[in-house]
């Protein structure tokens, strides 16, 4: 019973549960948008309706005295205007701006390297099943940040809840940070596994250094480690080139080069396209070193599938698409652009970002706003307002009181709140 | 002697058997109620703890009691279950005659076969009881307990398919049995060594063939070396072959995995569409308050 490499990624959840098409990418954010549109329009209505009544029943019993008061300030509740949602592109946008701004929070606060690109791919999963409308993305990505460092098991600061909401941002309590770790985990499948290219791409570099050394012996369609190292120095610049002779200290410049490019890529912008939905780590990390060094690529590449096998016209094809996938970013396309023209053109994108997260403020779920409170009810008695029945509440309290006891004359008493 | 001390000893002698007096010291329960009285397995005579401590603490030592001479070691002795000694005693011949002939129905090729081996080790125990043939019997169930510890200690019967000249083999064995212990037990089967088991494979016979690499003992290459000696990586018990391991797994899990083909192929929605915010909006179209509507799906 033996297993191949690519019998074991078929294995992972990211392969049987977050692999999609294009289609279906596009066909379930369509699905996603338009449910999470109906929800919206359908929470703002009830709304709307509930105030209106409210006003009738003042209106009879306090006749005419003051019935214009508490419509000072226009939101989404208050106005008239029909609710304008987002479409599943704009939400995409938003979504794409947040996974950006991830990026340079993990920066700031200095997070070990997988946490970012996995706390990314919670993002892009989480929100292929829900609506910015109906979660907003500053909250959740706080949240999933967390999540990733607990995750990727990032010791670095020993970030306990407390110190990374101080961290995170004015007006972030531990319990905003908290309330939506549940929804998160159930919109994430309790699939926590992100399979990364980083790893392969540092085996691949390793794998023609030695190569280079000329103490390769992976598969080599029959050369040995010598012929296949005389090879490498051969191999042209450019594609299509003429072959030439490099020095060997030359050629390991040369890898070291694509190899750091190629890292660069994955980091910054192959995470913050689809790639990881639409392709695999493996093929992922080999299409952005194509595009760091195509001759190079290639010819390690022919190396382990011989261009005379049944799939490597496939495999070419699909490595090129996913090179596309991932040059075709703005970010990439930046890198050729000179730095006038690569500021023109941030700037007319953070314009219509920041106009898209205005319009989200608009067409958010009334119900969804506030997860904390939402947090609370759900598991403890509603601090406020009779949202649970009387007996309901006093079931719970005496029911957690006698709870409480019990595990005080177990274990005593809580010991003070350090904070106090 | 006058008839009055053999009348008073036969007294004591019957006061002694109802197990109140100690027939070694005399001293009487009635006096000591902490008094308990207890016997060795090699005579069944019965005395006091006192008396066993007295006597024996400092090593074996002859029974007291007239007309005993057997040497009795202070660990033997203990507090009797049953009140009849005799029943002590057979209880005590039948436990160490069981612990001996300890075969099985499963042991016998009929249950035939089996009744007629019962009926002999009951017929040893007998004799054990009435004190037959007691020398012979014992160095019998002597022998069988060698017997079958050798048999026990063998490794496992050699790999079958000689057919009759193992059948031959096995019979003269029997013989040979025969003649060592003094026993014939018609119908019991040779016994098999269970198979030795096989040491335990967490990956349940799987392994892991990869196509596109080879695993190298060494790699010449910077940060390899560089790990390789470094002490602070080798002191944690990192291993770094188990690194590269992984990280060629990753380079080149799921090159052959053409994610679109694939996934048309079993042509089933990767995920049930019925969940997520889709039942978000089935719960708020239906009127129902989102809040207090605890399902899985929507937890708020
Ligand atoms: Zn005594
Ligand atoms: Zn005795």
């Amino acid at each position: 019973m033996q297993l191949t490499e690519d019998d074991l990624y078929r294995s992972s959840t990211q392969f049987r549960k977050w692999s999609f098409t294009a289609q279906q990418l596009h066909a379930q954010r369509q699905k996603t948008n338009l449910s999470a549109t109906e929800r919206v329009k359908a929470n703002v209505a009830r709304v709307r309706a509930q105030r209106a009544q409210q006003a009738a029943d003042s209106d009879s019993i306090s006749s005419g005295v003051d019935n214009c008061s508490g419509a000072s300030t226009p939101n989404v509740v208050t106005s008239a205007v029909e609710v304008n949602c987002l479409t599943a592109e704009e939400e995409l946008k938003i979504v794409n701006d947040f996974c950006e701004r991830a990026i340079a929070l993990g920066t700031h606060n200095n997070f070990p390297s997988p946490v970012v690109p996995t706390c990314i791919q919670y993002m892009r999963r989480f929100y292929l099943y829900n609506s910015p409308m109906t979660y907003h993305v500053n909250i959740i990505l706080r949240t999933i940040m967390y999540l990733a460092t607990k995750v990727e098991l990032c010791t670095v600061g020993h970030i306990n809840v407390g110190p990374f909401a101080e961290g995170a941002g004015r007006n972030v309590t531990t319990e905003s940070i908290l309330a939506p770790e549940y929804v998160i985990m159930q919109g994430l499948r309790y699939n926590l596994d992100v399979r990364h290219p980083f790893r392969g791409v540092k085996a691949g570099n390793m794998e023609m250094l030695e190569i280079l050394h000329g103490k390769y012996q992976g598969p080599s369609q029959g050369l040995k480690a010598a012929e296949v190292q005389a090879q490498m120095l051969q191999i042209p610049m450019k594609v299509n080139g003429p072959a030439m002779k490099m020095p060997a200290n030359k050629v390991e410049e040369r890898i070291h080069q694509a190899y750091s490019t190629a890292t660069q890529t994955l980091r910054n912008v192959a995470v913050l396209t689809d790639a990881y939905f639409l392709y695999t780590p493996s093929q992922i990390w080999l299409a952005a070193h194509l595009l760091a060094d195509e001759p190079l690529t290639l010819f390690y590449l022919n190396l382990k599938v011989p261009p005379s096998h049944p799939t490597y016209p496939k495999l070419l094809t699909t490595l090129r698409n996913c090179a596309t996938l991932i040059s075709s970013h703005r970010l990439y396309v930046y890198n050729t652009l000179p730095q006038a023209e690569k500021d023109a053109r941030e700037a007319i994108h953070q314009a219509e970002v920041k106009k898209l997260v205005q319009k989200l403020k608009n067409c958010r779920d009334p119900d969804k706003v506030d997860l904390v409170k939402l947090n609370q009810a759900q598991k403890r008695d509603a601090v406020e307002g009779g949202a649970l029945e009387e007996s309901k509440a006093k079931r719970r309290k005496v029911a957690r009181e006698t709870y409480e006891n019990e595990a005080d004359a177990f274990w005593g008493p809580e010991l003070a709140n350090k904070a106090e | 002697m006058s008839k009055q001390p053999a009348r008073a000893a036969a007294a004591s002698k019957r006061l002694a058997e109802d197990g109140d007096i100690c027939p070694v010291c005399k001293s009487s329960r009635y006096l000591n109620s902490t008094m308990q009285f207890k016997i060795n397995p090699a005579c069944y005579h019965r005395m006091c703890d006192t008396c066993v401590e007295r006597i024996f603490k400092r090593g074996n030592s002859t029974c007291p009691i007239a007309g005993c001479a057997k040497t009795l070691s202070w660990a033997k002795f203990r507090r009797a279950t049953f009140e009849d000694l005799k029943i002590e005693r057979e209880v005590d011949i039948r436990k160490t005659v069981m612990d001996v002939m300890n075969k099985k129905e499963e042991d016998f090729e009929t249950l035939r076969d089996y009744n007629d081996y019962l009926e002999q080790v009951e017929e040893i125990a007998w004799n054990l009881i009435l004190n037959i043939d007691v020398e012979a019997t014992t160095g019998k169930l002597e022998r069988w307990k060698q017997h079958q510890k050798a048999e026990l200690d063998a490794g496992p019967p050699l790999a079958s398919g000689k057919g009759a000249t193992q059948r031959k083999a096995s019979q003269s064995s029997k013989k040979k049995d025969e003649a060592e212990t003094g026993f014939t037990f018609h119908g019991l089967k040779k016994r098999v060594a269970p198979v030795k088991e096989a040491p335990y494979d967490p990956w349940g016979g799987w392994s892991i063939a990869p196509q596109y690499y080879v695993l190298q003992d060494n790699y010449d290459v910077d940060w390899y070396k560089r790990i390789k000696t470094d002490v602070h990586h080798v002191a944690g018990g990192h291993s770094l072959q188990d690194y590269c391991s992984q990280a060629l797994r990753d380079a080149f899990g799921g090159l052959g995995v053409f994610i679109e083909d694939e996934i048309l192929a079993r042509d089933t929605p990767s995920m049930d569409a019925d969940v997520g915010t889709e039942h978000a909006v089935a719960a708020a179209m239906s009127g129902k308050d989102a809040n207090m509507n605890v399902n899985m799906d929507d937890v708020f």
